[in-house]
């Protein structure tokens, strides 16, 4: 069931990051774009989907960098997914690419960059994070549980020398009886 | 001594061995923290502050001096429905940790996990419901540093209600938490809940 939701989650996710290609006004916010250029340094800004990945989950990049029917290579090996391409995507002037979180990351955040064929280039920040465990623990079957054999063991022994201390005295008695 | 105090004295030690044979036919359960334990009944007297995370390195051993707890650690995954995986039942003295997740004593929340019992008897945390607040949980590293914590609370959650996100969301500072089995047993569905103990970091050596 859990499965299946995180399925479900990750297609929704690709689909909402296709969306996003549909609605090209959000590049061409300035204000954002300055933004993410003043970190970036003379990179253009890389769209990342999802910003925060798990390991084995794929992550989609795309920019408007590369320009109308660009095409581009997507460098992800800080993370040690190494190099994929990027193309034109439904929508001309972005070009997309695909790669996916190695299952052995550590959590933390990661470089993304992406080289155009037309020299520009943009970069992103991925920030990987584990997925938590969810529920309970299976952490016994209950093989402790029982009578504690030690102490009735103990107990059994001190009858037993009880009932030999009482034969003995009774048969003292008896014999003292007879001495008098 | 008179043969009537001898006889006094085999009736006492006949008294004593029916009650420890009486006493011990009594099914033994593991120990069940009492609500004292709870987050819900306050901080500990003497709560430790916070000490800086380390970087993140493998653990390798696990101590709970107060409860004679020392135990070599594995790394553990995630079953198919999320839920943390466990040792092999077979190694009684065995716990593990979240392998994926935050390493003990670096920033995040630390997850380990170990067995109540086996079919065999009791295994490395049958003791995890008898901490208290204030106790110490030592964690040796790869790093060769060991991370003390000290408990915060040991809390007993129902299976069918057991608290994910209070549990595994990562912290702000660095924290563990001991899982293992506990609550009510019931011969036809086992454990019913989970004993969670809950640490932060308080020194490094």
């Amino acid at each position: 069931m859990r499965t299946t939701a995180r399925l479900f989650t990750g297609t929704a996710l690709a689909v909402a990051a296709i969306g996003a290609f549909a609605a090209p006004a959000a590049y061409a916010d300035n204000e954002w774009n300055n933004q993410s250029n003043q970190s970036n340094q003379g990179h253009e800004s890389l769209e990342i989907f999802p910003s925060s990945a798990s390991p084995g989950e794929t992550v989609t990049v795309n920019t408007l960098a590369c320009g109308k029917h660009g095409h581009g290579v997507g460098d992800a090996n800080s993370l040690g997914a190494g190099e994929f391409p990027l193309s034109p995507s439904t929508h001309k002037e972005v070009v997309v690419g695909q790669f996916r979180v190695p299952e052995h990351v550590k959590a933390g955040s990661y470089w993304i960059s992406v080289a155009c064929d037309n020299g520009k280039t943009a970069r992103g920040d991925l920030t990987v994070k584990h997925r938590s465990p969810s529920g309970h623990v299976q952490t016994g079957v209950g093989g402790s549980i029982g009578p504690d054999t030690a102490q009735v063991t103990a107990g059994a022994a001190v009858l037993a020398a009880a009932a030999v201390g009482g034969v003995w005295l009774l048969r003292r008695r008896a014999s003292g009886a007879q001495g008098h | 001594m008179s043969n009537r105090s001898k006889g006094w004295g085999i009736a006492a030690a006949a008294c004593v061995g029916l009650w420890l044979v009486h006493n011990g036919s009594e099914n033994v359960t593991p120990p069940v923290p009492s609500a004292a334990q709870a987050f819900a009944a306050g901080p500990s007297v003497h709560t430790d502050a916070a000490a800086d995370p380390l970087p993140p390195s493998p653990p390798v051993r696990l101590r709970i001096p107060e409860t004679d707890v020392d135990a070599p650690m594995m790394r553990l995954g995630l079953a198919a429905d999320g839920a943390l995986d466990v040792p092999p039942a077979g190694n009684r003295n065995m716990a593990g940790w979240y392998g994926d997740g935050t390493t003990p004593g670096a920033k995040g929340t630390a997850i380990v996990a170990g067995h109540v019992d086996n079919a065999d008897g009791p295994a490395v945390f049958y003791t995890l419901g008898a901490l208290k607040k204030g106790h110490r949980i030592e964690v040796d590293r790869a790093d060769g540093r060991t991370a003390v914590f000290t408990v915060d609370a040991i809390e007993v959650y129902d299976n069918k209600d057991f608290p994910s996100r209070k549990v595994y969301d990562e912290a702000g500072r660095a924290e563990i938490r001991v899982i293992t089995c506990g609550g009510g047993f019931s011969k036809k569905n086992g454990y019913q809940g989970n004993v969670v103990a809950f640490g932060h970091l308080i020194g490094v050596r």
